[in-house]
């Protein structure tokens, strides 16, 4: 790999990773915001490391009359760069023009609902608001072991994307949850009863608990009557659990 | 503007093949535009051609997660190679051997401890350990530092700690089974390792006379960063492809005997090649397997993988790469099996 070429891919994967960072959003669809930092000094780094190759090559250009000589000597590591390098183009042109999107229902529909977090017995009452916000991992929480059965009656409102359901009647309101990186995504999802929006949107769910099982105890189903979907702007960081927007009308 | 921007660009050109063919023959000056020229049209027409099939569910997928393990590993590879860059520049040859014991078995243990210092993951310690045996450590050392370093550093432990509450025995023994995998495995080198499986390491430091250390550092630096991301990107597309190819419902199958669960999710830190300051999170959510497994799925994650064994590959030779994590998943299984057995 040439000198020329290697300055182009330090280059180009800075600007690739500054252009994800700075001037726009586009990395929380595959770290989490904390990486941003982090991803704007290795940018920077990046492209610092190509202008001072660009800036020694070209002193050495101007400097030798014999480039051939010099190079052919004993310098042929420099300009012999690393072949494997080669794949990094992949990345940086990826980051530049062709950003894949954030990880949605084809990944949900293939991976189990997130298993319920650690048990918890201190439930606060719900607010008195109606329809109620609440979160997806909230509602299963409420659902599966909320003794005092507060969110039963309840009209709630959440918010996710759509995953189609292998039943006819039913579907998925879901979230994906990233814990380092989107190769580490796992869906909560939720069952929600109702004609079935189209995978992948975005939606705000009002409804209230679908009755089977008894609630407040494991054999809850983790499932929601839909009373209305309506679409939903899709949140910026799609990579987490939030509490519904508020559609916009 | 453009357009003298263009001529200068052309001129550069010219002068480049003026340069390459004095050097390299004619044959290399035709090929030259030729190959420029592919440079664009080819991604160009793969992408338009195959628009459709890499915009399918299971592409898009796939380019999100490798380009997820790509950006994510991009920071710490980063510093690793400015550290291995800096140790070639900058730090002279005895400090080395001042610090670690003569004696290579006693070297070892240290070498292991010594991994508290680099915060990080474990696309930083590939480098640093490489650089570390081009400083004249001895290889064994150098890979107990490599294999414990991504796994017992406070960054590390403390994201441990934090997904693994009220656990405390929990951190112990990850500690505890990643410095015995390690010191294990540097002992094991001693003891049946060659050092032919080595690849020779390559320094861009042939030209001391009149080359600055600054510079010496950048070249370095540059070199090795762009080598390893190289490799790193060939480990980010085998991951993808086995987190896209092999739906998470398949771990419920495993979870229920007691010694396939701890195989398996040792297989799975493998092939999900998640990085080491997210792995306990992820250990923490796969709620339907014993504790030990868990255990063995923070001990190999760290040590093996498959960016890791691309990545080791690219640095010290294919001979190496797969040997070295063969034995050192074993080793891991073991101890891990062992103190897991013991503290939890």
């Amino acid at each position: 790999m040439r000198r020329p070429l290697q300055i182009t891919l330090l280059a180009l994967s800075g600007i690739g990773l500054l252009r994800i960072t700075l001037f726009g959003d586009l990395y929380l669809r595959y770290v989490k915001e904390g990486m941003r930092p982090l991803l704007i000094a290795s940018g920077v780094v990046l492209i610092l490391l190509g202008v001072a190759d660009a800036v020694s090559y070209g002193r050495r250009r101007a400097d030798d009359g014999h480039p051939h000589h010099h190079d052919g000597g004993h310098g042929h590591d420099h300009t012999g760069g690393p072949r494997a390098a080669w794949l990094l183009l992949v990345p940086a042109l990826s980051l530049l023009f062709y950003a894949p999107p954030a990880l949605g229902a084809y990944t949900a529909s293939r991976e189990p609902s997130r298993a319920a977090v650690t048990p918890r017995h201190d439930f606060d009452p719900l607010p008195a608001t109606s329809p109620l916000p609440i979160t997806l991992s909230d509602f299963a929480l409420r659902v599966q072991q909320d003794r005092s059965r507060a969110i039963k009656g309840r009209t709630v409102q959440l918010s996710g994307f759509v995953t189609a359901g292998k039943q006819a009647d039913s579907w998925f309101l879901t979230r994906i949850i990233i814990s380092c990186c989107a190769a580490d995504a796992q869906s909560v999802k939720l069952r929600i009863y109702g004609p079935a929006p189209r995978p992948d949107t975005w939606v705000a769910v009002t409804g209230t608990w679908h009755p089977a099982g008894a609630l407040g105890t494991r054999s809850a189903a983790v499932a929601l009557d839909a009373r209305s979907v309506a679409e939903a702007a899709r949140p910026v960081n799609s990579y987490s659990d939030d509490l519904p927007l508020v559609p916009t009308r | 503007m453009q357009s003298t921007e263009e001529r200068a660009v052309e001129a550069e050109t010219a002068d480049l093949e003026r340069v390459t063919g004095a050097e390299a023959g004619p044959g290399r000056r035709r090929s030259r535009p030729l190959l420029v020229l592919g440079m664009v049209l080819v991604p160009a027409a793969v992408l338009y051609l195959a628009g459709g099939w890499l915009d399918s569910p299971a592409m898009k997928a796939w380019r999100t997660v490798c380009l997820a393990v790509t950006v994510q590993a991009l920071p710490f590879l980063l510093l690793g190679t400015a550290l291995s860059g800096a140790i070639n520049a900058f730090v002279p040859a005895r400090v080395f051997s001042r610090v670690l014991p003569r004696r290579p078995v006693l070297a070892v243990p240290v070498a292991g401890v010594a991994g508290v210092v680099l915060p990080g993951c474990e696309c930083a310690s590939v480098p640093v350990a490489n650089s570390l045996i081009g400083r004249g450590v001895t290889p064994a050392a150098a890979f107990a530092f490599l294999l414990s370093a991504p796994a017992i550093n406070p960054v590390v432990l403390t994201a441990t700690a934090v997904a693994f509450p009220g656990q405390p025995a929990m951190i112990a023994a990850r500690l505890l089974a990643s410095l015995v995998t390690a010191w294990v495995m540097g002992w094991l080198w001693l003891w049946l390792g060659r050092a032919e499986w080595l690849r020779p390491v390559v320094r861009h430091t042939g030209h001391e006379t009149g080359a600055g250390r600054w510079r010496e550092f950048r070249t370095g630096f540059q070199y090795d960063f762009l080598h390893a991301g190289g490799f790193l990107v060939v480990g980010a597309m085998a991951a993808a492809t086995f987190n896209v190819a092999v739906p998470r419902s398949v771990l419920d199958v495993f979870s229920g005997s007691a010694w396939l669960s701890v195989l398996f999710l040792a297989g799975l830190a493998i092939v999900l090649a998640v990085c080491s300051e997210a792995d306990a999170f992820v250990a923490a959510s796969l709620s339907g397997f014993s504790t030990v497994a868990r255990l063995t799925f923070m001990v190999v994650g760290p040590m093996v993988d498959l960016k890791l064994i691309a990545l080791q590959a690219g640095t010290f030779g294919r001979a190496f790469a797969i040997r070295f994590s063969a034995a050192t998943v074993v080793v891991a299984v073991l101890s891990s099996a062992l103190i897991g057995g013991v503290l939890l």
